[in-house]
């Protein structure tokens, strides 16, 4: 059969010269002329967190994706040059809001550091109780919806019923169910009863209990391996050059873990390992998440059993135990000295970077930098969608586990 | 550790059979850990961050909590004193007003669930904020977690939970100010303009400073905006 | 005589005799306009096409299968489901709660629609989905008696996946388009085993015809040839879009593929379309597998026994076949196709030489 090529100008439907599309024109022809086709998966749709995903599929293959993401940026680096120090903490928290323990803590150790701050050792490990309970916060609601993206829905239900005790551990030490603000510079802002530690220490058989159920009827279910396993493969090579970060990066075969590597708080102190995993695909990102909350877990009743007596606070910020009636008088005015300060934090979906920038002067930061590990991961994530299929778009979104609110700050 | 895992193709038909196994016997005996809102509520411990309550005999009017606020929620209303309005389309309940007010005078209650008719009635004033709000409840059972080593369950009780709880003790005794450093002092009187509750007077024959212990509040708005920070606060003896 | 006359006297030759109300039929008889109304719904055509199992019975079984199956679902999620629209009966009355909020809600036809296929589409799907309703059988109460009403049945079952397709080409979407093209795929892949099945069956009773089938049931169809009861079964589940095969209308994915655009009234109308094929399927099932409308007969109910007998088997199939939707996740297209095609249909043919070989010499 002979072959024959025409060059007719191919003219792109109208509906997209309605739509504001951050594509060059030559790119969507040239998508026409080869007979592929491009899906908008957009901020509104079932199966998309806030982002939009431009699709270039060639029948049900998968060409490429360019994302779109900004479309929940709230300006959090810009805000936070106006206001004080210790105002920034409920700023910083809020992009990612299950994993809030993890964001305040990165950016108070920045100012702690700025301010060569000394945290007493009990604040230590009550900052790593919360840090740990926000990070199983997160995997469990990760793992939701990588559930409902599978249409699996009481995979869905499961994780945010095991998440209410969760939020319940956080509001019996700290007051607030998510972004409790609760970690401020020099330590904590209360101090924890015994008692509550009890119940939050009996909550981690509780919620290993209701996890087994959970593995039962959706980690162990054929229907759910069959749509993760070998899909969205990241070789070792290839996370590393995509600067791909967090539990990802265990899942391709590195084993690298902020808080193994420059450890802080009571990290050193406790006992505990990094979980990897060698194939590098999308069930073995959710099954090194599921094997970190069990970690998680041994690290929190560690931390309950060996929590030492003490002060929860500094004695550079407050001469008491306690600073409540003194909070505005000992950290509204703090002005950080000159220079730049960078801390590494191991949040639950990857490394995040804080780096504030002071010019010795003001009671506002200078200039204030978050880099989220959504962003860090996002290249790595667009590049292992390349030759999969359309149904497979949900189901690598939900084992990465991308937050766009976290993503775009 | 490793987290891998390998199956058999007999293990995928055990899987199976686990995953019909888990579904009947959640359908007949189901783990609910459901709270039928508004008929049951559920039991708060005494720190829950809920709505804002000032207590209007403690309040010294040191604007201290308007000052710390993040989302620049609380404005200042002008009575004899002053008291703080909450602005609740912005407030964030982080609280960080209550943890700087040094006579206690705002607490938490256990109050969440607020509804208003209009944006404009989220925009509470002073007269609204120093009374207990006002709660209609429906509720008669009061549900509470429960942990062991079985796992969870819940434990529901026929009586109510108060919502306005006790005060807790205020840490800090009465303040007053006083001037450390009178050798530095410019002499520019601005802390007499400042206070409010004109406790600060010149002694124009010894051109001194003369703080009245009994007038003055410590709402240590003079030791804020003194320029040589010669004003501190201190304990009444 | 007139044309009233002969109608009465057609309505009355074939009457359903059901002796708890028959005194009461008694007295309405007598009564000058009301006996050709009562005498028209007693008449066992009409009453099995209009009421049992027919059209009364499916928007009764609507409002019950939406409820049950939430709750069910619920229960097994850790949760109550619904519970507040009417609260004596712990919200069972939901259905018709969302059924009457769809009357009141607009029904948008967007510009690039086909719009006369648009409207028409969700109505005329109707046809074969309630057109075989005529075909079954219930004791002497049917609708047309036909030797091959089992065939026929099938054949009218298997046209509804067009209009599916048609009504996701009327959408002009993108996700409606992918939408089809899966319905089209996932059409190809269970019909063949699905009739391989039922084929199975009529070569064990020896007759397409459904009081033979339902005649040499004294085991249950289900005991005598389980690999077909099995390849039925999961063929149901492809059929009606259920958990795991939802694939045309995968929510995540597609965005509710072919029906993404409807919206309204339309919206409900193909809302019901899986439902009700669902409760053909069963239908059938019950017939094919369950001994149909056999079972004990009280005097006191007549005729009424076994359309009784047969609407209460298919509901305890359904309810049973709910928990399917809150155990699996969704296969991909390929992989249901790839299963449809080996293994399902090796089953399928396993069953057909059981069929022929316990079906031997016309039939056990």
């Amino acid at each position: 059969m002979k072959e024959i090529a025409l060059d007719v100008a191919v003219e792109p439907p109208k509906e997209f010269e309605s739509l504001f599309l951050p594509l060059p024109k030559e790119y969507v022809e040239d998508v026409y002329r080869k007979d592929e086709f491009l899906i908008l998966v957009g901020p509104q749709h079932p199966g998309s967190g806030h982002m939009r995903l431009i699709v270039r599929v060639r029948g049900d293959v998968i060409q490429e994706v360019i994302p779109d993401p900004g479309y929940v940026h709230r300006a959090i680096e810009k805000l936070a040059e106006n206001r004080l120090y210790v105002q920034n903490i409920p700023l910083v928290e809020r992009p990612a809001i299950m994993d809030s323990a993890n964001l305040n803590l990165g950016y108070v150790r920045a100012i702690e550091e700025a301010m060569d701050i000394e945290v007493p050792e009990r604040a230590k490990y009550l900052r790593t109780i919360l840090a740990e309970l926000c990070r199983i916060g997160t995997h469990l609601y990760d793992a939701a919806i990588l559930a409902v993206f599978l249409g699996h829905t009481t995979g869905f239900m499961y994780p945010f019923g095991i998440r209410e005790l969760i939020c319940e551990s956080l509001v019996k030490m700290t007051g607030a169910r998510f972004t409790s603000s609760f970690i401020i510079p020099g330590g904590v802002r209360r101090d924890v009863e015994k008692a509550t530690l009890d119940w939050v220490y009996w909550a981690t058989f509780a919620i290993e209990k209701r996890l087994k159920s959970f593995e039962r009827i959706f980690i162990r279910n054929p229907t759910v391996i069959a749509r993760l396993k070998d899909v969205g493969v990241l070789s070792k090579r290839e996370a590393i050059e995509f600067g791909v970060v967090g539990p990802f990066l265990r899942a391709s075969g590195v084993e690298y873990d902020v808080r193994k590597v420059e450890p802080y708080e009571a990290y050193d102190r406790v006992d505990w390992e990094i979980v990897v995993a060698d194939e590098g695909d999308s069930y073995s990102r959710f099954l090194v998440r599921v094997n970190e909350v069990a970690q998680s877990l041994r690290i929190i009743r560690q931390c309950i059993a060996e929590i030492p007596e003490g002060r929860v606070i500094s004695d550079q910020i407050c001469e008491d135990n306690d600073i409540r009636g003194e909070f505005l008088d000992r950290l509204a005015d703090l002005v950080l000295p000159s220079g730049e300060y960078t801390t590494l934090t191991e949040a639950a979906r990857g490394s995040v970077v804080y780096t504030i920038v002071s010019d010795g002067e003001s009671n506002v930061p200078y200039r204030f930098r978050i880099v989220t590990p959504g962003w860090l991961y996002l290249r790595g994530f667009m590049e292992s969608l390349r030759g999969e299929r359309l149904a497979d778009l949900q189901a690598i979104y939900g084992s990465f586990g991308y937050f766009p609110p976290e993503a775009d700050r | 550790m490793k987290a891998e895992f390998k199956a058999k193709k007999l293990e995928i038909l055990k899987m199976h059979i686990d995953v019909i196994r888990e579904a009947f016997k959640q359908a007949f005996a189901p783990d609910r850990v459901t709270v039928e809102y508004p008929r049951e509520r559920k039991k708060f411990p005494p720190n829950f961050r809920g709505l804002i309550f000032c207590e209007r005999e403690k309040c010294i009017s040191c604007f201290r909590c308007a000052h710390i606020c993040p989302a620049n929620a609380i404005q200042i209303y002008f009575h004899d004193k002053a008291w703080p309005g909450i602005d609740y389309t912005k407030c964030i309940f982080c609280h960080f007003c209550v943890d700087s007010c040094p006579t206690g005078a705002l607490r938490a209650t256990k109050i969440h669930d607020v509804a208003f008719a209009t944006m404009d009635e989220m925009k509470l004033r002073a007269t609204q904020t120093t009374k207990p709000p006002e709660v209609f409840r429906e509720d008669s059972v009061t549900v509470d977690y429960s942990v062991d080593e079985r796992g969870w369950s819940l434990v529901r009780v026929k009586e109510r939970d108060e919502l306005v709880v006790e005060a807790p003790p205020p840490r800090l005794k009465r303040r007053v100010s006083y001037c450390a450093d009178p050798e530095s002092c410019l002499g520019c009187r601005l802390c007499v303009e400042y206070c409010p509750s004109d406790a600060i007077s010149v002694d124009r024959k010894a051109n001194k400073l003369r703080i009245l212990e009994e007038k003055c509040t410590g709402c240590g708005i003079c030791v804020r905006n003194c320029p040589m920070k010669v004003l501190e606060l201190r304990e009444v003896r | 005589m007139n044309m009233l006359e002969f109608a009465m006297q057609v309505f009355r030759a074939n009457m359903m005799d059901i002796p708890l109300i028959n005194p009461i039929v008694e007295e309405l008889m007598s009564v000058p306009w009301l006996n050709l109304v009562v005498a028209l719904i007693l008449w066992r055509p009409f009453f099995a096409v209009v009421v049992m199992p027919g059209l009364v019975v499916i928007m009764l079984y609507l409002l019950y299968i939406i409820w049950f199956e939430r709750k069910l679902t619920a229960r097994i999620q850790w949760r109550v489901g619904p519970l507040e629209v009417f609260r004596p009966l712990r919200g069972a009355i939901q259905a018709l709660a969302d059924g009457l909020r769809y009357f009141f809600q607009e029904s948008i036809v967007h510009r690039e629609a086909h719009r006369p296929y648009f409207v028409q589409l969700p109505i005329l799907a109707f046809i074969p989905v309630l057109l075989p309703i005529a075909l079954i059988p219930a004791g002497n109460v049917v609708g047309i008696k036909t030797p091959y009403a089992i065939p026929l049945f099938i054949a009218l079952l298997s046209l509804i996946p067009i209009t599916i397709i048609a009504i996701g080409w009327a959408s002009n979407s993108r996700f409606a388009f992918i939408g089809s093209v899966r319905e089209a795929l996932m059409y190809v892949a269970y019909e063949i085993p699905f009739i391989i099945a039922a084929i199975s069956m009529i070569y064990l009773y020896g007759s397409a015809d459904p009081y033979v089938a339902v005649e040499k049931q004294t085991i249950p169809g289900a005991l005598l040839n389980p690999v077909a009861c099995l390849v039925f079964l999961i063929s149901m589940l492809m059929a009606t879009s259920r958990l795991p095969f939802e694939i045309p209308e995968a929510d995540q994915e597609i965005a509710f593929g072919p029906f993404v655009e409807y919206s309204g009234m339309l919206f409900g109308l193909v809302m019901v379309l899986a439902y009700e094929k669902l409760y053909l399927m069963s239908l059938l099932f019950t017939i094919l597998f369950l001994a149909g409308w056999s079972g004990p007969q009280l005097a006191v109910l007549g005729d009424i026994n076994a359309p009784l007998w047969l609407v209460v088997k298919t509901l305890i199939v359904i309810s049973i076949l709910s928990i399917v939707r809150s155990m699996y996740a969704r296969y991909r297209i390929d992989q249901a196709l790839r299963f449809g095609f080996s293994w399902i249909l090796a089953f399928s043919i396993i069953a057909l030489a059981i069929g022929v070989v316990l079906g031997y010499e016309g039939g056990i």
